[in-house]
């Protein structure tokens, strides 16, 4: 309880009218800047910074809180409107997002679930860290090398088989991402790999213009292919604002997932560096084994709310490391790290024993933002949902713009463009053959980290096998999962084969 | 504590007003700046690089040592090489007003992995040196360096986590006076030195190698300890006085310093570099930078103007090379 009242303490601190108004000013910059394909939150973050230098540390913090928490939702923005994914853990947004926004023509719908279960997730995420704070911090620490890697192996596995219709082209295409994801620097010994000499390859290849390319790009392409009469929008019908508001139904289909990602996002947030991204990825793996109304991938609000709950349950959970022992959990993370010490915040195991006030201000001012951020996001919908009834020869052009920007930008060089533009013809002839490219992007992100995980445990354990995959309790039950994922198709054909199964009838 | 932020605050800002009166023109004649001067910066904003260059920025204005007008540009690329090629291949024109941030983490991976040498460049200065430490957790299994080398002596396996670069560096430097495997001492690198910390938090390494200013805040709480100082003599802050260098238990003392400096192009004329030079040393010496930056960062404030700078890198270059067996 003694946590409660110190939460509440920190409400009093925050409802002055001086931090309500900054922690708007934080939500709706963070929004807009967090829903701009390219930027995403962890430029977002660090664009904004500077605007807290004119205001007092608590309320610049407050800021900041709310900064880095409406960069969160602004991802899903694009990747449903546009299928441009804003960040990373927004990929798999697109998969039922976009799918919603444009086949099943409820584009309103598609963005209040992702808002309302980002809500959900968010607020889960901040009453465990308001519980459990420190303590929180603790059980991340309890993944080591060896369990990150495990656990990211579970995570892999999973890909090809979640994603898109056809098992082996996911695995296929997997396999691209981590080849696409071992150019640069090693990870472990720094030497360089697969850069043929290239001084830009040293450096690899960056995420935001690769998945830019990939998904926006190629749909520019797919847009001029496809469209015989470019004078007309995807979406014909009129958009109102009453028809695009959740109806109770929606309302129940969204709620369960939301919360059980909400939960489970946390605790991955919590982990080292396994991030927002990890988060959404296991919150939909998790939600292909329930019921699902519509099938996943097609625009169901069950797969949007999944990931998009555990995204910012993620994010809320990442708090605990980063506040309590001053370990960012993410880039983003790094930089709002940065921004706290700069105004006297010393992150850390001593935090909450000297400055409680500042702590507890902070978390406040995440819900404070949470509900904000909400609100305003869905005040912005019904204008929002009008770009999807522009005519698609103005779109085009548009889209195009946002990618050679964002490509640009990540490293403010033309080689972000070079490679967008590669990634972009790529993805457009993978897309055309029948290939998904979502098991790519997502093995692009999580790949680094597994091979990171897995040769640091492999140092650590000097090289046994066993002492990677049976090192604790963590790793065994991480790993009979694995393998059950892993045995779970073959074991099926085999009995198939014996006529124990019944063969699934072809549809 | 917001009446003491403010006090402060107007201190800070009435001293630079002081310092501004009595600076100005200090710097060496010569050569003085008429263009904009274009300061790279290898790092992401906000990044460690970027924070160094900042506060330098910020010191050369409020400080009123120089008038230029100073734009950082963040070349990231290629991990940093593509803005170390461009600042070393920068012509005559505008190589006065090219400034690079460069630190002995940069010269590492540049010297390992591209033909680019410290001598395209003219290194104008090298303001602060840090050096590591060995640490160990709250639960940890040996709790002296001693134990540490008996363990080993033992054939038992230990493991120390650490960051990139110069910890790399330092680690390969101990095994070799240590005269031990990679086997049996290993080490696991991190993105960052917080990365390593967290691994020794959760028990999962033996030791964790960091600077002073990274484990100060563990330390402070109890859940880090210092056992070895990696450095030619003991290090005199009360919570790392008790940490014993190598040369204690017979061996050889190792120390990597880790060095922040200021470098220009190749083509950078010697009045410009006798400038540049004097403009840092104002800086080094001021307080706001003494304050703001190597006391926060707990560094030690070490200048070497533009003629010491490159006879410290040069040969800082040359080991490296030696040990990389170039």
């Amino acid at each position: 309880m003694e946590n409660f009242q110190m939460l509440f303490h920190g409400f009093t601190v925050v409802l002055s009218l001086q931090n309500i108004g900054a922690c708007l000013l934080g939500a709706v910059l963070g929004l807009v800047v967090g829903a701009m394909p390219g930027i995403g939150s962890l430029a977002g973050v660090a664009l904004l910074l500077p605007l807290t230098y004119k205001f007092n540390p608590t309320t610049a913090i407050i800021m900041l809180g709310a900064l880095y928490y409406s960069n969160m939702y602004g991802g899903s923005f694009s990747a449903i409107l546009l299928n441009i994914p804003g960040d990373s853990p927004a990929v798999m947004t697109a998969l039922d997002g976009y799918p919603m926004a444009t086949k099943r023509k409820r584009p309103g719908q598609a963005l209040f679930t992702a808002n309302m279960a980002s809500f959900v997730g968010g607020t889960i995420g901040m009453i465990i860290l308001t519980f459990m704070g420190p303590a929180l911090a603790d059980v991340g620490l309890h993944f080591g090398p060896a369990e990150m890697a495990v656990l990211l192996l579970v995570a892999m596995t999973s890909i090809g088989w979640l994603v898109g219709s056809n098992p082996t082209n996911g695995v296929v295409l997997s396999l691209v991402g981590i080849l696409i994801a071992s150019i640069g620097m090693d990870l472990q010994t720094g030497s360089p790999r697969f850069n043929f000499g290239n001084i830009y390859l040293l450096g690899g290849v960056k995420f935001i213009p690769f998945v830019i390319g990939t998904v926006g790009f190629a749909q520019v392409m797919r847009l001029m292919d496809e469209k015989e009469d470019t004078t007309k929008s995807e979406i014909t019908e009129k958009l109102t604002i009453r028809g695009s508001l959740l109806t109770p139904h929606d309302f129940k289909r969204l709620l369960p997932p939301a919360i059980r990602s909400g939960i489970m996002g946390t605790f991955v947030g919590v982990l080292p560096g396994a991030g927002a991204t990890t988060g959404a990825f296991l919150g939909y793996a998790m939600q292909r084994a329930f019921k699902n109304e519509d099938p996943l991938g097609s625009g169901a609000v069950e797969g949007i709310a999944a990931c998009e709950a555990a995204n910012n349950a993620a994010a809320a959970g990442s708090f605990a490391p980063l506040l309590a022992l001053g370990i960012p959990g993410s880039g983003t993370g790094a930089v709002l790290l940065g921004g706290l010490m700069m105004w006297g915040l010393n992150p850390g195991p001593l935090l909450f024993t000297n400055e409680p006030e500042f702590a507890w201000g902070l978390i406040a001012s995440l819900f404070l933002a949470n509900l904000l951020t909400l609100i305003i996001a869905l005040g912005i919908i019904p204008v929002l949902i009008k770009i999807l009834s522009v005519p698609v020869k103005v779109i085009i052009p548009i889209i195009m713009v946002v990618c050679l920007v964002g490509g640009y930008s990540d490293t403010y060089s033309m080689y972000g463009v070079i490679i967008m533009l590669i990634s972009g013809i790529c993805g457009y002839v993978l897309e055309k053959s029948g290939f998904s490219t979502a098991p790519m992007l997502l093995a692009f992100v999580l790949a680094p980290l597994l091979e990171d995980n897995m040769r640091k445990a492999f140092v650590i354990s000097g090289g046994s096998v066993s002492g990677v995959f049976f090192n604790s309790a963590i790793s065994i039950v991480l790993t009979v999962v694995f393998i059950a994922i892993a045995a779970t198709p073959i074991v099926r054909a085999i009995l198939t084969k014996c006529g124990v199964l019944k063969v699934k009838k072809a549809k | 504590m917001k009446k003491f932020l403010a006090v402060a605050l107007v201190m800070m800002l009435s001293l630079a007003l002081f310092a501004n009166g009595t600076q100005e023109g200090g710097a060496a004649s010569g050569f003085t700046p008429t263009k904009d001067v274009e300061w790279t910066c290898t790092s992401k904003p906000g990044g460690g690089s970027d924070i160094f260059t900042q506060q330098i920025k910020d010191a050369l204005k409020t400080q009123g040592i120089t008038d230029a007008n100073v734009v950082i540009s963040y070349v990231t690329d290629g991990g940093g090489e593509v803005g170390r090629l461009q600042v070393a291949m920068t012509g005559k024109n505008k190589a006065d007003y090219t400034l690079l941030t460069f630190n002995s983490g940069d010269l590492m991976p540049m010297v390992k992995n591209t033909d680019n040498r410290i001598e395209n460049f003219t290194p104008l200065a090298v303001m602060a040196v840090d050096k590591q430490l060995l640490f160990i957790g709250e639960n940890a299994k040996y709790k002296t360096w001693q134990e540490v080398l008996d363990a080993i002596k033992a054939g038992k396996k230990v493991v120390i986590a650490g960051s990139k670069g110069d910890d790399i560096e330092t680690y390969n430097k101990l095994i070799a006076e240590l005269g031990v495997s990679e086997a049996q001492l290993s080490y696991i690198t991190n993105d960052s030195t917080s990365g390593a910390i967290t691994s020794l938090l959760g028990g999962h390494v033996d030791l964790c190698m960091s600077k002073p200013a990274a484990a100060a805040q563990y330390v402070e709480a109890g859940k880090m300890k210092a056992v070895l100082a990696l450095s030619e003599s003991r290090f005199t802050a009360p919570s790392l006085k008790d940490a014993p260098t190598l040369s204690e238990f017979g061996y050889n003392n190792v120390e990597v310093p880790v060095w922040r400096g200021v470098v220009g192009p190749k083509a950078m004329s010697e009045e410009a570099a006798a400038f540049w030079s004097e403009c840092l040393r104002q800086v080094s010496e001021s307080q706001v930078w003494q304050e703001n930056y190597i006391a926060k960062n707990g560094l030690v404030s070490e200048f070497k103007d533009y003629k010491a700078a490159k006879e410290y890198m040069t040969q800082y270059q040359a080991d490296y090379l030696k040990s990389l067996g170039k």
